[in-house]
């Protein structure tokens, strides 16, 4: 009874402890939603470009891997949210012939460059001069994102921000 | 570009006005002189009313060079919504928050300006400041609200559909914001008598003012919350035990308890530790709370307000915990009474049981909440905890709670004489049973409507005992101001703010009907004793919207629940549904389906169903109404309760 004050504390203190520990290694549920969209098991239209800060990026050229393609643009909130999740994505998924490609849109050059270097970005992105790719994948705002299988043909749309589970996880669909 | 500037200028104004008041407190305490707490209070009220101005000019003058305008604000977006448009996303509603706290500090400063060279004074003002800048920093930095956008928008994207259409969002998240941010000078206080191991003196229960303001504001904003879902969200309900409603009762919860235990350390001098700790405990939740709608780590219908700053507000949770936890442990034993409690039954020993059914439902509440997450960490799969969980453990603790609103506020302190209680509650014992015989006697016959009239009547016999008690001592002084300003007037006409709230509550849930009916245009039918007609669509288009209104008529009232569809990228189509609403009964209808092509309106098409027909939704809620004027009263009440006296033992 003298000390029950301390004991009492001490026992709420590890419990918030506990619970601040498994909230704080929570990951956030994103609500990028799976939509029909025309493009649906047809042949993804044609991307060549040069990439943000050199190079140049072909979707030809990546027949027979998976390629994930994400429309963001640097004033896009929900694009703010995601970028670290692509970021794990591409990490994770870089070995097993799964290839991430980010495409600017409708965004200044210098904007983009510094959002993808704050961000530390682990994939490329392309340049969308005019909106010619968005024009042609009838993106019409970011965050979109489409998954294309081995064969070319696009086989996802999400819309809204994603996350690393997420895209693992209809990644997965798409290859079996 | 010069708005981004200008507006972060007077964010670091804020922050050095905070930071330069913890500063200036620190070292006030050190050399024991008086701080300037009202000087930095000022220069940080000034940078944030700043930010706010040039938020807001963007908003209004749709100026898309900040990307939050581009993001929440469109060129069509109307004036009201533009306005509202600054808590539409996380960035700008933290500078409704830093504007609320730094204005309840300003006051708090000058409320206290003769006290400045006290150290609870200056050591309250040191954890003020401290939160002031932990929220104003993070706008400065991961949650910064006047981001350049380089893109040229034309249009911008507007608010989210749901965020601009009803004139509630400009009163449910201020007012909530300012509960939030209102019980930080309770926890200030709790923090500074800790410290200073001065707990004994009129301190708590001047707290208990600053608690009664942020709880009005949270009552009444939780109150407007479920209006405006109920408005809304078109499913006729108005709480659904989401994550982020939670959020906001789990302080509620604490801080009711809170100001009811701060009356017996007033009149007995008990429940010193334990006061502390339900101030602590009920702003470490307002900070949870934040977390939970924040982080976006558990589904909620308030997604829209997630953000990636989960990890600094859960670190902030946590070192408050800390800190308060730790300075209980390491001061509670000594400061505890040196008494207890006399009897079980006496007006304390009530309030210990009321004290325990508010904390215990707390838990109960917080455990539901991060149960999921808990299970997810173990097993790996998704869990949800709803309705039935917290539905079966709320009904029979609001049972408790009723008949202690029915029981304490007639017994003595110190020990009851239970022949004297029961004759002041014969009367009211008598009518509740008459009650529940007339309701019998017209088949109403359900036993949790019965329990809560029952019980209702007495509590609110039980409130109006006392006001009456307090109307005959001030006709006796013939002061009818002193009758307001009565220790117990507030705290009475609250009791019968929530006795009609239970009321409308129980009934409208008992007694719910919901019926869908299709309808041919020119048809009518009748729907739990509504006549319910259809007489055709009508379409509405605005630069802000277009609709699918349907001309409906119900007992002769004109409503038109629609499909709505919000122009803009952050726009989609939602349903609106109409309510016909009067003091017996509520009904809301909504546009379901419609048959046939679907003539474009976005509403679900039924192609089995004739062309031009439509599926209605019908929801028939008796007393519904009452919901929202028993919120009203509780919203009274803590406004009485704000400006109560302090009681006094009258002269023999």
């Amino acid at each position: 009874m003298k000390r029950s004050v301390l004991a009492l504390s001490l026992a709420v203190l590890v419990v918030v402890t506990a619970m601040s520990l498994l909230l704080a290694t929570r990951h956030p549920i994103t609500n990028a939603t799976q939509t029909q969209s025309p493009l649906l098991g047809h042949r993804a239209p044609s991307m060549k470009g040069p990439e943000l800060g050199g190079g140049s990026f072909s979707l030809a050229a990546q027949r027979g891997q998976v390629v994930v393609v994400n429309f963001w643009a640097s004033w896009c909130g929900p694009c703010r949210v995601e970028a670290p999740e692509l970021s794990t994505f591409a990490w994770h998924e870089r070995t097993r012939g799964v290839e991430l490609v980010g495409v600017v849109f409708n965004d200044s050059l210098s904007a983009a460059a510094s959002f993808a270097k704050h961000y530390g970005s682990l994939y490329p992105s392309l340049v969308d001069q005019g909106g010619v790719f968005a024009n042609r994948f009838g993106v019409t705002s970011p965050p979109t994102t489409f998954v294309i299988d081995r064969h070319g043909r696009v086989a996802a749309t999400l819309i809204g921000p994603t996350s690393a589970r997420q895209l693992e996880a209809v990644v997965a669909r798409v290859r079996s | 570009m010069t708005l981004t500037w200008l507006g972060r200028a007077a964010l670091y104004l804020c922050a050095l006005g905070a930071l330069g008041g913890v500063v200036d407190q620190a070292r006030a305490l050190r050399r024991r002189r008086p701080g300037h707490a009202r000087r930095f209070a000022v220069v940080a009220l000034v940078g944030i009313v700043l930010a706010i101005a040039v938020m807001q000019y963007a908003l209004i003058t749709h100026n898309f060079s900040l990307a939050y305008v581009a993001e929440n604000n469109a060129t069509f977006t109307p004036l009201l919504y533009s306005i509202t448009g600054m808590w539409s996303a996380l960035e700008g509603s933290l500078l409704l928050w830093v504007l609320l706290q730094s204005a309840l500090i300003a006051a708090v400063a000058w409320y206290y300006r003769r006290q400045r060279d006290d150290a609870v004074v200056q050591w309250a003002s040191l954890v003020l400041f401290g939160v002031q800048a932990f929220f104003t920093l993070l706008m400065v930095g991961p949650a910064d609200p006047f981001l350049r956008n380089a893109a040229r928008v034309v249009q911008g994207a507007g608010p989210n559909a749901l965020l601009q259409d009803n004139p509630l969002v400009a009163a449910h998240p201020p007012l909530l914001y300012a509960g939030f941010v209102g019980f930080s000078v309770p926890f200030a206080f709790a923090v500074a008598m800790l410290i200073t191991g001065r707990v004994h003196e009129h301190w708590p229960l001047e707290q208990r003012r600053w608690s009664v303001l942020a709880w009005g504001a949270l009552s009444v904003g939780v109150v407007l919350g479920a209006w405006w879902s109920y408005e809304v969200l078109g499913w006729g309900g108005f709480w659904g035990w989401d994550p982020v409603e939670n959020a906001a009762l789990l302080p509620w919860l604490t801080a009711t308890a809170y100001v009811h235990s701060v009356i017996v350390q007033d009149r007995r001098g008990l429940f010193r530790v334990w006061n502390l700790s339900l101030a602590v405990a009920t702003f470490a939740l307002t900070v949870l709370g934040t977390f939970f709608t924040r982080s976006g780590v558990l589904v909620s219908v308030h997604a829209f307000s997630s953000s990636t700053l989960g990890p600094l507000l859960i670190g902030f949770f946590f070192f408050v915990v800390v800190l308060g936890v730790g300075l209980l442990a390491w001061r509670g034993d000594r400061l505890r009474a040196p008494v207890g409690v006399d009897h079980p039954l006496s007006r304390e020993g009530l309030f210990v049981a009321n004290n325990i059914i508010f904390v215990g439902f707390a838990i109960v509440v917080l455990l539901g909440t991060v149960f999921p997450l808990l299970y997810q960490a173990i097993n790996g799969s998704q869990v949800t905890v709803g309705t039935p969980y917290f539905a079966s453990i709320a009904a029979p603790l609001a049972v408790v709670l009723l008949a202690l609103m029915a029981i304490a506020p007639l017994v003595s302190w110190r020990s009851a004489d239970p022949k004297v209680l029961w004759g002041r509650l014969r009367t009211s014992a008598w009518v509740a049973l008459a009650a529940v015989v007339v309701l019998l006697l017209a088949h109403v016959t359900r036993y949790p409507e019965l329990v809560a009239v029952f019980l209702s009547v007495m509590a609110a016999g039980a409130a109006l005992r006392t006001l009456r008690g307090v109307l005959v001592s001030a006709r006796r002084r013939g002061s009818w101001r002193g009758a307001l300003r009565a220790p117990s007037t507030g705290g009475m006409v609250v009791h019968l703010g929530i006795v009609v709230l239970a009321l409308g509550i129980v009934t409208s849930t008992t007694y719910a009907k919901r019926h869908e009916v299709t309808l041919a245009s020119g048809q009518t039918t009748v729907v739990d004793g509504q006549r319910v007609g259809f007489y055709g669509f009508a379409h509405v288009r605005s630069a802000l919207l277009s609709a699918t209104e349907l001309k409906v008529r119900v007992d002769g009232h004109s409503l038109r629940p629609a499909v709505t569809t919000y122009h803009g990228r952050n726009g989609q189509t939602v349903g609106t549904p109409a309510i016909d609403s009067t003091l017996l009964r509520d009904v809301y209808v909504t546009f379901d389906a419609v048959g046939g092509t679907g003539l474009a309106s976005g509403a679900q098409i039924q192609s089995q169903l004739p062309v031009g027909s439509v599926v209605l939704g019908v929801t028939v809620e008796p007393l519904l109404a009452w919901l929202w004027i028993g919120g009203l009263m509780v919203g009274a009440g803590a406004a009485l309760s704000f400006v109560r006296r302090r009681h006094v033992e009258e002269a023999p």
